[in-house]
């Protein structure tokens, strides 16, 4: 069953299968810090507010995914932000998250030659996302 | 990105900061799928990024994102040169040899190592 994309349930259920991952349990050892994801809102697209996720990671293991406000989200030591339409590409592997590093669809905050020793780890979470049945709700 | 990935790198490793301050180059690096291209002004211990592909650079990095992303995570040995011969350094290097990572200047060896240094963050 869908779950809708960035509900309590669908951060549960993205935590569980980043834990399944083999190849995220090895990529992220040496991780060590919290990320926070803000979606910006698009109300014509079905997301009114800002939306935050709050990710502990820790050593290869996602010890807490939940639904923040996006001011708690945003203490995280690294922040990534994007409107709801990018996130929604790079979920659906429409659009590659280094590249949209890159091309400053993705903005990112925190120390950025640690974040990009990780970026099999990263890419790996990107994978996770696209292998959730997720609802979106502009569609 | 690439800047402020240089500049923290730099200011977070003591041991890059030497080769940042002896770098004098206009550097060239160009992402392929991403359409992006900026240039790296290194001006001994100061930086200047602007975008798009500047006349008179001595080295162009030129690769898909994930490549030059990759080139951030050569390991630098001993002796200041990258590591060819891990897992990373093997991809780089086939990637070279394969055409889907282009150096032009690259005969310029003591600027591409001191460039490579100064973009580790291994």
């Amino acid at each position: 069953m869908a779950l809708e994309a960035f509900s309590p349930e669908w951060a549960e259920a993205y935590k569980a299968e980043i834990n399944k991952s083999d190849v995220y349990h090895q990529a992220g050892k040496g991780w060590k810090w919290t990320v926070g994801l803000i979606t910006e809102a698009e109300p014509d697209k079905g997301v009114p507010e800002d939306i935050g996720l709050f990710l502990d990671l820790f050593e290869g293991e996602a010890r807490d995914v939940k639904v923040v406000p996006p001011d708690e989200a945003r203490q995280a030591d690294f922040v990534i932000t994007a409107p709801y339409s990018q996130w929604k590409l790079v979920m659906k592997k429409e659009l590659d998250p280094t590249k949209a590093m890159l091309q400053g669809k993705l903005k990112l905050k925190g120390d950025l030659p640690t974040i990009v020793r990780f970026t099999k780890a990263s890419q790996e979470m990107t994978e996770c996302t696209s292998r959730l049945e997720t609802r979106f709700p502009d569609e | 990105m690439l800047g402020g990935l240089i500049e923290a790198n730099v200011s977070a490793r003591p041991e890059k900061r030497a080769d940042f301050d002896e770098l004098r180059a206009r550097v060239g690096i160009s992402a392929r799928d991403a359409e992006e291209a900026a240039t790296l002004d290194f001006e001994g211990g100061h930086l200047t990024v602007s975008g798009g592909l500047l006349e008179g650079r001595r080295l162009t990095i030129t690769a898909d994102s994930d490549t030059i992303l990759e080139l951030s995570n050569l390991k630098i040995g001993p002796l200041g040169m990258p590591v060819y011969f891990d897992e990373t350094g093997r991809s780089v290097v086939g990637k070279l040899l394969s055409g889907k990572l282009k150096i032009n200047g690259m005969l310029r060896v003591g600027l591409l190592n001191r460039v490579t240094r100064v973009f580790s963050v291994v």
